[in-house]
């Protein structure tokens, strides 16, 4: 790995203060965008909604908090999962690149991203059992469902592209240098188009659930089960799950904008120094990503009411599914025309 | 489909429905808040008016009260008392419940209600919420009485 | 239970006393297995007031009719409406034509209101915020219509034993006409939100159903009886007031959609065909207004007097926006309380078919089918403690309160 030189120890030495760096830079962008969310949401509610810097209030306010351990919870797992669901939420990050490249992206490619998304609400339902009681217990049920229900329209959808990234080129089809290189759209003629906006369309309902919103928020279900696996959380802990659902919805979307639209703007404005470039391009990604939310989350829950933990699951594996296979197939078509 | 998703996005672009009283935003500090207000450095956003008859904290004519006690058989809250030496009332706005049932019985018409509701305080018996005596109402039989015997005095 | 057929493992789920799916406390014991309902158990009691002790030992009547309008803060004036018919059928008082017009233009606009919030309730419990605040913004035209007509939002004080407080002028027609017409504008934009709307359809299509028989049995009153095809409404089987000049026919799902299922959506058209009603009634009523004084008896003070020389027992009944209310007064010559006053709430009755609408389903179906009953608590709980004559103080356990309620419903009887 040659980030500065080909210094072990200071490339280790990088990658821990990076990763910190990271962590804080991607946390704060988070929490600004999911301010700017609510304040939208609000606005098409027909309310005013709170202003925009409110989720950093409510981060200093949680951190401010007492922080309880319930009797009959398993303490180490109670307080473990947290922890662990925020850095398997900001790991991700670390891969997907924000405009030219990201912090480590020779070491991961979009598959190890789809594992390591697994991670976080996996920390959910650990955390929901740790907690003893009957609404965490029925919310971590729920989050379970869903989870193993989305996990394959989003692997047809990024095998999918691999698949046909590797008729184009030798390199590993799945490294999102490779991605950026070869943009799915300009692979693939007319029918390829429709089966990659099938595939976008389904990885955009994969989103609200993997980010646990509505329609899909069934685990954190407020007015059925009183907030879910989240019921026994307070203080700092629940400051963690908080900022590691805000950090995991912007990992998502990052990685379906990063998968489909990487697309980049320092090329077209002709702009050549390498720092500068860099600005402008994490610029634009964010843009994008933000434009990405809108639409997949936002709207998405302003419009529509809470499905049942029944139809979310049929929803995923029997609708999103078969559509993916029909946009995987029409691209295969494509492919052999 | 989603029929609600037209009016939803074209809500996006349309003024809140929200009556933004006092502040758009909760200030960081409510009594920083109310003493700018009170010096004149901010403007409260007024509230949404109030229609005509509206029942609001109630006014007493103490010169008008005759102490029938007619009031306090009719309270439902027994929020009037009677001061026995003075053979008046006193109403505790704190117990009251705006019926406006007193003001329909007092046979001198001696109380109204008034329009304020922003009636909020600290001591329920502070004295904004315990009524003594709140002079003629605007308009009432009294004033008028008083006007016109005024008049008869200017005119001998 | 066969001998063969596995026993479920099944585990509780409490949902209240305080719960989000709650407007107000009840404490339902949910036995669940998985995701499915085994069992339900429904434990009243937990909002408990002693209303009608304060009826029946410290106020006079009008005190009483205040009390009464504080029984609920949704059905504000069915609560009244129905007492003060009681006592007017007690003691023998005859409210005047205008006032019995005035009470129904005051009734049917807080059914509007209450069905719009309950609408706006309902797509809460279901996750669609956005409808929850369409709805109450849709209902802040009829809350400030009830400000300009009787002087508060919620608490109206407008009833008095034998008229009303105050009268509806001919000036103030218009602006009734002008929220009518915007009522009747946007009937049609709620009615394809909530009726045409594919994810609300999804929630609350056959999701707590109440077959017709199983209404009958468990005595449902109300939109839940009526959207299982129970076409039962006190304003046209027994009318009051001024229902009896009017044309009211009981508001079925077939009506609308020309099948009853009794489930949720059911439930959602009978209350959006009712508010359609009552903007019809209103206006019959400002057409035929007769003129006229609007109390049988001006003077309050005279009133009291009569009212603690009366002697006599009265019922009274109203179609609340929930069912059927019934107040039953007795008045004793020379007692200026009343002597015994029992309220039945039509929430009371409804909350007896929770079981049955709720087993077989999930757990996210029970705040929205529980929901779609319209419970009100706070109409339901006011046992009546009985320890006065002893004078002492005790903590009365569940039993020993149920037995007292039994035994005084047994006096009642004689």
């Amino acid at each position: 790995m040659n980030l500065l030189g080909e210094n072990t120890w200071l490339n280790i030495v990088i990658l821990i203060v990076g990763s910190a760096i990271l962590t804080f830079i991607s946390g704060a962008l988070g929490i600004l965008y999911r301010g700017i969310d609510r304040k939208l949401v609000a606005h098409m509610q027909g309310r005013v909604g709170p202003p925009i810097v409110q989720p950093f209030r409510d981060v200093q306010k949680l951190l401010m908090k007492e922080n309880i351990v319930p009797d009959g919870a398993i303490s180490w797992l109670f307080n473990a999962a947290p922890i662990i669901c925020l850095a398997t939420s900001v790991m991700p990050l670390l891969y997907i690149p924000f405009g030219q490249r990201a912090l480590i992206s020779e070491f991961g490619d979009a598959l190890l991203i789809v594992y390591l998304l697994i991670l976080p609400p996996l920390a959910f339902v650990l955390g929901g059992f740790a907690s003893s009681s009957p609404y965490a217990t029925v919310g971590a049920q729920r989050e379970m469902v869903v989870m193993m229900s989305y996990e394959f329209p989003l692997a047809v959808a990024v095998v999918a592209l691999g698949w046909r990234i590797s008729y184009a080129t030798n390199a590993n089809p799945f490294m999102f240098s490779t991605i950026s290189q070869y943009p799915i759209w300009e692979l693939v003629g007319p029918l390829g188009i429709i089966g990659a906006l099938i595939l976008l369309f389904s990885l955009m309902v994969v989103t609200p659930g993997k980010a646990a919103k509505i329609p899909f928020d069934m685990a954190e279900a407020e007015t059925e089960i009183a907030g879910g696996f989240l019921v026994e959380y307070s203080g700092r802990n629940l400051c963690l799950f908080y900022l590691a659902d805000i950090i995991k919805t912007f990992a998502m979307v990052a990685l379906v904008v990063a998968l489909f639209f990487p697309y980049n703007l320092s090329p077209v404005l002709g702009i050549d120094s390498l720092a500068l470039a860099g600005i402008v391009d994490g610029l634009f990604f964010l843009v994008k990503v933000f434009g990405m939310m809108f639409i997949s989350i936002s709207v998405v829950r302003t419009v529509m009411a809470r499905f049942k933990i029944s139809q979310a699951s049929w929803v995923y594996v029997i609708g999103m599914t078969l559509i993916s296979l029909v946009g995987l197939i029409l691209i295969g078509i494509d492919l052999r025309l | 489909m989603f029929e609600a998703a037209k009016t939803i996005l074209r809500q996006l672009f349309l003024t809140p429905a929200t009556n933004k009283f006092p502040a758009k935003y909760a200030p960081a500090s409510t009594t920083q808040f109310l003493n700018k207000v009170t010096k004149g450095e901010l403007k409260l956003i007024p509230p949404v008016p109030v229609p005509p008859q509206f029942r609001g904290k109630i006014a007493l004519n103490k010169a008008a009260c005759t102490g029938c006690r007619l009031c306090i058989s009719v309270c439902p809250t027994r929020a009037i008392e009677f001061i026995l030496e003075e053979k008046k009332v006193r109403i505790f706005v704190s117990r009251c419940c705006f019926c406006a049932q007193c003001v329909e019985v007092c046979p001198p018409k001696a109380l109204s209600m008034t329009e304020e509701f922003l009636l909020s305080n600290y001591n329920k018996y502070a004295d904004e919420l315990v009524i003594v005596d709140s002079g003629e109402a605007p308009g009432s039989k009294q004033e008028k009485k008083a006007d016109a015997g005024a008049r008869r005095e200017s005119s001998e | 239970m066969t001998v063969g057929e596995k026993k479920r493992a099944t585990y509780t789920i409490p949902v209240g006393p305080i719960h989000p799916a709650l407007k107000e406390p009840v404490l339902l014991e949910l036995s669940v297995d998985g995701e499915e309902i085994v069992d339900v158990d429904v434990l009243l009691g937990q909002v408990h007031r002693g209303i009608e002790w304060l009826g029946m030992n410290r106020n006079n009547p009008i005190q009483t009719i205040h009390l009464a309008e504080r029984i609920c803060g949704i059905c504000n004036i069915c609560h009244p409406f129905a007492f003060v018919m009681a006592v007017e059928h007690a003691a023998g008082i005859t409210p005047p034509a205008r006032a019995e017009y005035i009470r129904t233009i005051i009734a049917e606009m807080e059914r509007i209101h209450s069905h719009l919030l309950w609408a706006g309730v309902a797509a809460h419990e279901i996750g669609f915020d956005t409808i929850f605040y369409l709805a109450w913004r849709v209902r802040e035209d009829i809350m400030d219509l009830i400000e300009y007509v009787t002087g508060n939002r919620v608490t109206k004080a407008m009833f008095q034993i034998g008229g009303v407080r105050r009268d509806i002028t001919e000036q103030q027609f218009p602006r009734i006409r002008q929220s009518l017409d915007y009522y009747k504008g946007i009937f049609d934009h709620l009615r394809k939100i909530f009726l045409e709307d594919k994810t609300i359809q999804m929630r609350t299509k056959n999701v707590g159903i109440l077959k017709k028989e199983g209404a009958l049995k468990l005595l449902t009153v109300g939109p839940t009886a009526r959207a299982s095809g129970v076409a039962k409404d006190v304003r046209q089987d027994q009318p009051y007031a001024a229902y009896a000049d009017l044309d009211i026919k009981a508001m079925t799902p077939d009506i609308l959609t020309g099948a009853v299922i009794g489930d949720t959506y059911d439930r959602i058209i009978v209350r959006l065909l009712e508010i359609k009603q009552s903007i019809e009634i209103i206006e019959q009523c400002l057409e035929k207004m007769p003129p006229g004084p609007i109390l049988a008896q001006p003077k309050t003070a005279v009133l009291i007097k009569s009212l603690t020389k009366a002697e006599g027992e009265g019922v009274g009944r109203a179609e609340a926006p929930r069912g059927e209310v019934i107040h039953y007064v007795r008045l004793e010559s020379g007692r200026e309380t009343l002597s015994t006053w029992k309220v039945r709430a039509p929430t009371y009755v409804n909350l007896m078919c929770v079981p049955t609408i709720l087993k077989g389903g999930q757990i996210a179906d029970v705040p929205i089918a529980f929901a779609s009953l319209d419970p009100c608590q706070s109409c339901t709980n006011r046992l009546v403690i009985t320890d006065r004559v002893t004078g002492k103080k005790s903590v009365m356990s569940y039993e020993e309160l149920r037995r007292l309620s039994v035994e005084k419903t047994k006096r009642l009887q004689q």
